[in-house]
């Protein structure tokens, strides 16, 4: 029999179905030396996410200094004051947990999947080589050579993603997405130990740092940690963050880029706003829910025009983070067949684009875009790893994760006609950069 | 974008993690009428429902010179059925978002399915009639075919892509493994509707399905919408998972495949242990010690960490119905290739002659055990794990047993399993890169 407390949970959960794709509630503390913690406490399994995020990354780079930042997500395994090499990596999986890292061109973070007991260990871990990394030459030698490897697997020997690199620095002028994170190997071979040194001084100081933990934790007990731990460090200037704002385009670019390959591709790029919550909140969400309805579901247009009724690309989509700094690089893009023709697929592009200008989406078509988005919502919220970063990007590049919910708010109220207006202000032809991939000739592989 | 310094393990077919028993949610059972087995996960921390029906009907069921025909017909299912073209059934998905999948891997053709629970009765439906309700459009045939085929063509840009066919096709020659999943350039081009139709009427059955699913949902729940969706559907599979042979051994081949890349990715495979062979366990925690957990093993400590040769070097085995491929995998600047094959070589050379300390198998079996509660976190991964249990007809406290069996292998089991795989001499050596070192292409 169903009991008087079971009754009402049920009740409740019937109640509330409209909002449960909005996060639970955040708890935040900030610390003197400027150290930030975010907490979302979920206690469904004994498990906790630790993420250390810090405002730094690829755009933070000096000239002739690209790949620095990365360097970071290697040499932060290879020792501090009480750390030998690698003995991080073994002490965390000891405790039933994994750790990695990632960087991007705005934020780099460091994070440990652990059983939520080892939570308090892993922050006074993560402290510890935040504040006394050793980097030695000895093993910097080594790992810029693994840099270099891993730049040849993702980039040199990888047709498409060298295109899309040569694409992002001929479309921006100024602003630092057109670097490669990795790094170019040109800068790549010349960055010293010393250039790690400065980059550690400068940017690995308390106020870059956000501390995210999603998990079986308890807000108060984590914020007594954070508080000996990284609230602790002595407080430092904090860098700027290195934000130009890029140029209007005077109209259309192109780039042919010829490497060997099997089959061309074709790439549109075009500088778009982002996310500024209580700034443009109808405008990006009305960017996203265009590139959805180019790119998103089974219905996506690109997929149902281009491919399935022209025919004149095997595969098609387009992109568009509303999450970034100062500008995103939204791209469109189609991978052509042996009988395709570039032009083709280039115009067929453009005209469903300019359609998409010219005549409003249907009510469903925009229903669907929206439900799509709001489905994806819930669906991340069913990985820590996801939750955590979600929050950690929101603090990072400066939209505030207090905002999160503001975002499916934004997307719901989305009309057709914003839409439009997407294609007539900044989704066309004069604004923007066109990259393709040539097969080289004579180059079978 | 993201550059992970770390690695992501390349198959998580071949892993199985450890988890205090307490942690494990346990898997109910039930069985329909039909003979489909369905096991269940709750999880009701979010609002959602994931699921995966495993039939036996994988790539290894092409006809010859066919292969890809699994994969095209798993395409077609998830396409269109007799009641939706291909633009309804996008419609009537898209509208609640639902999630509805299509895909063939070696023993199995899978459909998948990720709804809100709000609109499960309508991801229940869709999948039911994508699999009883093939529409078989002509037309569609042809356009999903032709792309499949450029598809193909595109992936021999991937060095990756050019090993996985050699080395299959080195192990396993005429054997049913000895095909991409995917199918090949060449392979694809044979194959016709008819095919799609005679391996759909053969294997997709319910006799030996299992229908694994994880979310905010009840056994009761569950059974009462598949019931009435799966009801027509009747048949055992013309072949059974289980009724194949072992390829034979093939030992110390070499093979060149030339591309014009800065790197050389060299790869050494073998034959390794079936899912249900007895040394499956301490083969399992050998490969962790030898390449299989990332940092901390011998191949990534002596190849990247001692000598900044690689990005990531890894082993891993593909447990199947019958010995699959064991293989050790690393890619490298073209001149460095000898060099880095040679340490593989010593680091092989060294388990087989028996050099394993028991502090290393006391670390690895903890590092094994440590980390699995976080490996089953979300719906997905429970729903794959539980996919895998089913097929291979494992028992269903499989996850809570796993860390004794761990645990329970003996320095002595994993010397007699390095005895058994990691003779240097049997393995064979693939190439894919410059056919000259001094050629390598870099700027």
């Amino acid at each position: 029999m169903l009991s008087l407390r079971w009754l009402f949970t049920a009740l409740l959960l019937t109640l509330i179905p409209t909002s449960y794709a909005d996060a639970a509630e955040l708890q935040q503390a900030t610390f003197k030396n400027g150290v930030k913690l975010i907490v979302e406490e979920d206690h469904s399994a004994p498990v906790a996410m630790v993420q250390i995020w810090l405002k730094v990354g690829g755009r933070d780079e000096l000239p002739g200094k690209t790949g620095l930042a990365h360097v970071f997500e290697h040499m932060m395994f290879k020792g501090s004051k009480k750390l030998d090499p690698g003995e991080y990596s073994r002490k965390i999986s000891a405790m039933g947990g994994s750790d990695n890292a990632f960087t991007s061109h705005d934020y780099t973070a460091y994070f440990e999947t652990v059983p939520a007991k080892e939570v308090n260990n892993v922050l006074h871990m993560e402290a510890e080589r935040f504040a006394n990394l050793k980097l030695r030459d000895e093993d910097f030698q080594k790992e810029i050579r693994v840099i270099m490897e891993e730049r040849r697997m993702r980039t040199e020997d990888d047709p498409n993603s060298h295109m899309f690199e040569e694409l992002s620095a001929a479309a921006l002028r100024l602003h630092p997405y057109r670097n490669p994170v990795i790094g170019w190997m040109q800068d790549l071979k010349r960055l010293t130990i010393e250039d790690v040194r400065a980059f550690y001084k400068k940017h690995y100081v308390p106020g870059s740092v956000t501390v995210v933990v999603v998990g079986d934790v308890d807000f108060k007990r984590i914020e007594k940690t954070v508080a000996r731990t990284f609230g602790r460090m002595r407080a430092q200037p904090t860098p700027e963050r290195f934000n130009p704002e890029e140029p209007e385009p005077f109209g259309p670019k192109r780039i042919d880029v010829t490497l060997p390959a099997q089959l061309p591709l074709l790439a549109v790029t075009i500088p778009v706003p982002v996310w500024q919550p209580g700034e443009n909140d109808r405008e990006a969400a009305a960017i996203a829910i265009a590139t959805s309805l180019l790119a998103g579901g089974r219905s996506a247009k690109m997929t149902r025009e281009l491919v399935d009724r022209e025919k004149v690309s095997f595969s098609a989509a387009a992109g568009y983070d509303p999450f970034g700094m100062g500008l995103d690089l939204w791209y469109a893009y189609g991978v052509l067949g042996p009988k395709n023709s570039p032009e083709k697929f280039e115009s067929s592009l453009w005209k469903l684009m300019q359609k998409m200008g010219d005549k409003p989406a249907s009510k469903k078509e925009l229903a669907a875009a929206k439900k799509g988005i709001i489905a994806a919502e819930v669906f991340a919220r069913d990985s820590l790893y996801l939750r955590a970063k979600h929050i950690g990007i929101l603090e990072t590049v400066g939209i505030g994760a207090a905002h999160q919910d503001e975002w499916l708010d934004a997307i719901r109220k989305v009309t057709a006609s914003d839409v439009q207006e997407v294609f007539r202000k900044w989704i066309k032809p004069g604004r923007s950069t066109t990259g393709l991939l040539i097969p080289a000739k004579g180059g079978k592989s | 974008m993201n550059l992970f310094k770390r690695l992501t393990p390349l198959l998580i077919t071949s892993l199985l993690w450890a988890i205090p028993a307490h942690a494990v949610p346990p898997i109910q059972e039930q069985q329909l009428n039909n003979g489909l087995q369905i096991l269940l996960m709750e999880a009701h921390n979010v609002p959602m429902v994931s699921m995966q029906l495993s039939m036996v009907g994988g790539s290894r069921f092409d006809p010859d010179n066919k292969g890809g025909t699994a994969t095209l017909l798993a395409a077609m299912l998830g396409d269109h059925t007799a009641r939706h073209d291909h633009e309804a059934l996008a419609q009537l998905l898209d509208a609640e978002a639902i999630q509805l999948g299509a895909g063939a891997d070696r023993e199995g053709l899978n459909l998948s399915l990720t709804v809100l629970k709000e609109v499960l009765p309508t991801g229940i439906n869709a999948l039911a009639e994508a699999l009883l309700e093939p529409g078989w459009n002509k037309a569609r045939f042809r356009l999903i075919k032709e792309n499949a085929i450029s598809a193909a063509q595109k992936a021999q840009e991937e060095p990756g892509t050019r090993a996985a066919q050699a080395s299959v096709e080195l192990l396993f020659s005429e054997h049913p493994y000895g095909h991409p999943a995917g199918g090949t350039l060449a392979s694809l081009k044979n194959i016709d509707l008819a095919d799609l139709r005679r391996l759909y009427q053969a294997q997709l059955k319910p006799e030996g399905a299992v229908l694994a699913v994880s979310g905010d949902i009840t056994m009761p729940e569950l059974l009462k919408l598949l019931e009435p969706a799966l009801a027509g559907w009747k048949g055992t599979p013309k072949q059974p998972l289980f009724e194949i042979s072992r390829a034979d051994d093939v030992h110390g081949a070499t093979r060149q495949i030339e591309m014009q890349t800065s790197q050389t990715l060299s790869q050494l495979v073998r034959l390794g242990p079936a899912r249900r062979d007895a040394d499956f366990f301490p083969t399992f925690v050998l490969n962790h010690i030898l390449g299989g957990g990332g940092f901390g093993s011998r191949l990534m400590e002596q190849v990247r960490e001692k000598r900044g040769l690689v990005y990531g070097v890894y082993s891993y085995f593909i447990p199947l119905a019958t010995s699959g491929p064991f293989i050790i995998t690393l890619q490298t600047r073209a001149d460095q290739a000898e060099e880095a094959e040679e340490v593989v070589r010593s680091v092989l050379q060294k388990l087989f002659s028996g050099e394993i300390a028991g502090q290393e198998l006391k670390d690895a079996k903890a590092n094994l055990i440590g980390g699995f509660a976080q490996r089953m976190d979300s719906n997905r991964e429970r729903v794959g794990l539980m996919s895998m249990i089913g097929v291979y007809n494992m028992p269903l406290n499989y996850l809570q047993v796993w860390t004794q069996k761990v645990e329970s292998v003996t320095l002595a089991d994993i010397k007699i399993a390095a005895k058994t795989y990691l003779d240097p001499v049997q393995w064979n050596l693939l190439r894919v890169g410059p056919k000259s070192r001094v050629e390598a292409r870099e700027k």
